[in-house]
């Protein structure tokens, strides 16, 4: 019975976990569903947004919450920065080009990062409470994270499908010669998509910082890299939407493998949940190329 | 209405065009005809700004638009029906229609746009709701047509509307482009369909690799014997 409890609360947690990793994906897919480029970056800009929490709350007491407008405005910035100096040129380099530059700037990031705020671990933490249920107990920060989560995703959606803006980059994404004759000015989608996709890492690693009390560090963006690539995968590539789902699954594969490993007598079961993670994106892979939710 | 003077480009390394000069009368319709490879493609998308001309010039009523991008020549009234169509194949029909009149100038037109387009094209009313890539392919060219409608075109490029339709498709397609010339747009198009094209078109150009080989009015072409022998295969 105990099992059960705990499988039924690390499933829930994986879900809460899963919307957080959801939205930290949507960036990465709309930016290569726009213009087909690989932010091997990634989890540089989710640092930064990791840090803008870290610093606004240690600082000025400022909640997670009210951070994360002003993450996804820094992130919208640096991302329109990004863009003009390094990725407009390389929008039609061979992909080789384009995967190194966005390498390099993941690492000017973090080692800017390391010399401005050093390399230790730090943290913060927001108490706030926690609602009590009848076999475990979630802290109101988890549940804020959940919930901003898919608020976000859920706006970034209406923005796509109802503003005239967001349906341009739809038609980008779809068909950009075919947007070329509209009157689109592709350039002008390719740098709002790429700052929006940004913006919205930065965001996510603001909510991030929820979930790992004492590990913000400039290198802590890696293991995000890596995660939302599978993520990515499992949501066929070049969706967010797909991208959000993925993320849901993906947070309870993880943890509901971390209670079923627990049951193996001799097993450490922290350092297994990412082979499992792995296996089961190899499976997707072999079994549906095209990503879970992918194939249109 | 569109003078094109020496006008080269490519892909890459490649030169593909190598000095096309052509001229289009305003409230006519202008064949470039022209074997696989001419370079038919090239030179429409090059005119629209899709490809970046090495040099020549493009001049579109007096203004030399040469170095214009084409979000910038849809709104003085210039578009492409490309080949190939180019639809936004996961969105409605009539979500196509309406990229279509993405620019404020067209915008503001939207309704009466809809209202024509929906008359020359019944069907596409009919499919409103349908997604594009589920069209049939002689619907798809209809709608591909009717999106670049939208935009309140002045001029329209277009490449091989005929291209992989059944003859009596074929047919219906080049009463379309007759009735746009009837409405008062300006029609140059593409075509390999020597006889079809010919029959609805008031000037013709023969492109042969990269370079126009004989230009002048469809008489003129149709009793040039050599050039049907050399180029039109007929
Ligand atoms: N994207 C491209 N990259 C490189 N070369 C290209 C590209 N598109 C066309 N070419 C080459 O340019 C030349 C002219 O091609 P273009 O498409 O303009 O011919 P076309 O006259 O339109 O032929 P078709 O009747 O087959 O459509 C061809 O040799 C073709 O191989
Ligand atoms: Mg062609």
């Amino acid at each position: 019975m105990a099992f059960v409890e705990q499988l039924i609360a690390n499933l829930l947690y994986g879900a809460i976990l899963g919307a957080v990793y959801g939205l930290a994906t949507m960036g990465l897919s709309l930016i290569f569903g726009v213009l087909r480029i690989v932010n091997v970056g990634h989890g540089a800009f989710i640092m930064i947004g990791a840090f803008t929490a870290y610093w606004m709350f240690t600082l000025y007491g400022i909640s997670p919450v009210l951070s994360l407008p002003l993450a996804m405005a820094a992130g919208m910035i640096i991302g329109v920065a990004v863009y003009l100096v390094v990725v407009k040129r390389l929008v039609d380099a061979p992909e080789l080009a384009t995967l190194l530059a966005m390498f390099a700037i993941g690492i000017f990031i973090e080692e800017a990062a390391k010399q401005i705020w050093g390399a230790n671990y730090v943290g913060y933490s927001w108490e706030i409470g926690s609602i009590s249920l009848p076999f475990t107990e979630i802290p109101y920060t988890k549940l804020v994270a959940f919930i901003s989560s898919i608020l976000i995703a859920a706006a970034v959606y209406v923005w796509f499908r109802k503003t005239k803006l967001g349906k341009a980059v739809r038609a980008v994404v779809e068909d950009r010669e075919g947007a070329l004759t509209c009157g689109i000015d592709v350039n002008k989608i390719y740098a709002l998509s790429f700052s929006l996709g940004i913006g919205l890492t930065v965001l996510s690693g603001v909510l991030v910082t929820l979930f790992t009390p004492v590990g913000i560090n400039a290198y802590m963006g890696g293991e995000y890299t890596l995660k939302a690539f599978v993520i990515a995968v499992l949501g066929g590539l070049a969706s967010p939407w797909g991208a959000f789902y993925a993320g849901f699954i993906f947070g309870l594969i993880e943890n509901g493998s971390y209670t079923l490993l627990g049951l193996i007598p001799g097993v450490e079961p922290f350092g297994l949940t990412r082979f499992v993670s792995f296996v089961v994106l190899m499976l997707v892979l072999l079994l549906k190329p095209t990503g879970l939710l992918g194939g249109e | 209405m569109l003078t094109v003077r020496e006008l080269e480009s490519g892909y890459g390394e490649m030169q593909v065009l190598w000095g096309v000069n052509l001229d289009v009368r305003e409230k006519s319709i202008t064949t470039v005809l022209g074997p696989n490879g001419a370079g038919k493609s090239t030179t429409l998308k090059t005119i629209f700004g899709i490809l970046k001309p090495w040099s020549g010039t493009v001049e579109y009523i007096g203004e030399n638009v040469t170095n214009m991008p084409p979000h910038k020549k849809v709104e003085l009234g210039i578009t492409l029906v490309p080949e190939g169509r180019h639809l936004f194949p996961n969105m409605t029909v009539e979500d196509n229609l309406i990229m279509g009149a993405y620019l404020k100038r067209a915008e503001d037109r939207l309704e009466d746009s809809l209202d024509l387009v929906y008359t020359l094209f019944p069907r596409l009313k009919e499919r409103e709701k349908q997604k594009a890539g589920t069209l049939s392919g002689g619907e798809q060219q209809m709608l591909a047509i009717a999106r670049a409608l939208m935009t309140s075109p002045n001029l329209i490029l277009m490449d091989e509307p005929s291209q992989g339709l059944a003859p009596k498709l074929v047919k219906e397609v080049f009463e379309t482009v007759l009735k746009l010339k009837e409405e008062g747009l300006t029609i140059l198009l593409v075509e390999q369909n020597v006889f079809a094209s010919l029959e609805i078109s008031d000037y013709a150009y023969v492109l042969h690799e990269g370079k126009i080989a004989f230009g002048g009015s469809v008489d003129e072409v149709r009793e040039s014997e050599e050039i049907k022998k050399a180029y039109l295969g007929v």
